[in-house]
């Protein structure tokens, strides 16, 4: 894996003890990290917490990172475990929350009330796992592979929930494609 | 529709079996983060404060005094073996002396004894005495 060279100074600085330089990496890996997280605790709120105690698990054991592999794969894992951590403190999860989430009021007002309505719904309806592995796939694009090493299950295991996952979800939403 | 399935971007790997791409969109846009693109700057410094906080913690009053831990347990273990050694020889010492107040303690009357044995054997019953003393 090619890594860039910004990426590789910045972790070697951060590895040295420099808080500027991790920042960088903050900087550069927080989105995908939020999305990761997203997918698998589905709350922002919970989504935050998970990405913040993150990059805190990735500062204290820094020194263990060695530069020459992805910075990004490696937080996204610890990330991943953090919010792994956070669905099983909270383990039922209602589809009342999640309808909160995805309406939030900072969503786009334009966005079609009803669509968002059953999208949240369908999600609702699809097993955890399930759910973080075809937004995890889907809509972020990482590898089967790689969503098993975040969520702790075999490739194959994660390319089969996808592929079950995508048909539930084709089921539920089977009216509005059409 | 079918040709819902085939809609390659965001660089995302799509395959004839994935998402479509409004719906795709509509799920990134259901998860993205509230406040748009001000809100990393705000996520940044909130992991960074953590992060300044943890490094606080890690480094605080008590830390100046890790550098000092192995030669203290070192010094620890010395004055230990030390201690330890002068106690043993306090104890060799005050056994000595025990020992030696109590041989000389005995002594005036062993001597004592003899010269009652030799007064009483110059007494009456010397000869019963010098009997005894000779089976």
């Amino acid at each position: 894996m090619r890594i860039p060279d910004e990426e590789r100074a910045l972790a070697e600085a951060a590895r040295k003890g420099d808080q500027a330089a991790f920042a960088g990496l903050v900087r550069l890996h927080q989105r995908r990290a939020y999305l990761v997280a997203r997918a698998i605790v589905t709350v922002h709120e919970d989504a935050e917490d998970a990405v913040q105690e993150g990059f805190v698990r990735a500062w204290q054991a820094i020194e263990r990172f060695d530069p020459s592999q992805g910075f990004g794969a490696w937080v996204n894992r610890i990330v991943a475990n953090a919010a792994l951590d956070i669905t099983r403190r909270r383990k039922v999860r209602s589809t009342e929350e999640l309808n909160d989430a995805l309406q939030s009021p900072f969503r786009d007002p334009a966005q079609d009330a009803e669509l968002k309505s059953r999208l949240s719904d369908a999600l609702a309806q699809l097993p955890e796992r399930a759910r973080s592995v075809i937004v995890l796939h889907d809509i972020e694009g990482f590898t089967h592979v790689e969503i098993g090493e975040m969520l702790g299950i075999p490739g194959g295991t994660a390319r089969s929930d996808l592929h079950h996952a995508r048909q539930k979800l084709r089921t539920l939403l089977q009216d509005l494609r059409g | 529709m079918a040709d819902e399935l085939k809609f390659p971007t965001n660089g995302v790997r799509r395959d004839a079996d994935s998402l479509g791409e409004s719906l795709s969109a509509l799920i990134r846009d259901a998860y993205a983060p509230p406040g748009g693109e001000a809100y990393w700057p705000g996520l940044e410094q909130r992991i960074m404060a953590r992060v300044a906080s943890e490094s606080q913690v890690e480094t605080g009053w008590w830390s100046v005094l890790a550098p000092w831990g192995r030669p203290a347990l070192i010094a620890a273990a010395a004055i230990f073996a030390i201690a330890g050694v002068i106690n043993q020889q306090l104890v060799d010492t005050d056994n000595q002396l025990a020992y030696e107040s109590a041989f000389q303690s005995s002594t005036p009357d062993v001597v004592s004894t003899s010269e009652e044995i030799m007064s009483l054997e110059r007494g009456t019953d010397g000869a019963t005495l010098s009997y005894f003393l000779s089976h």
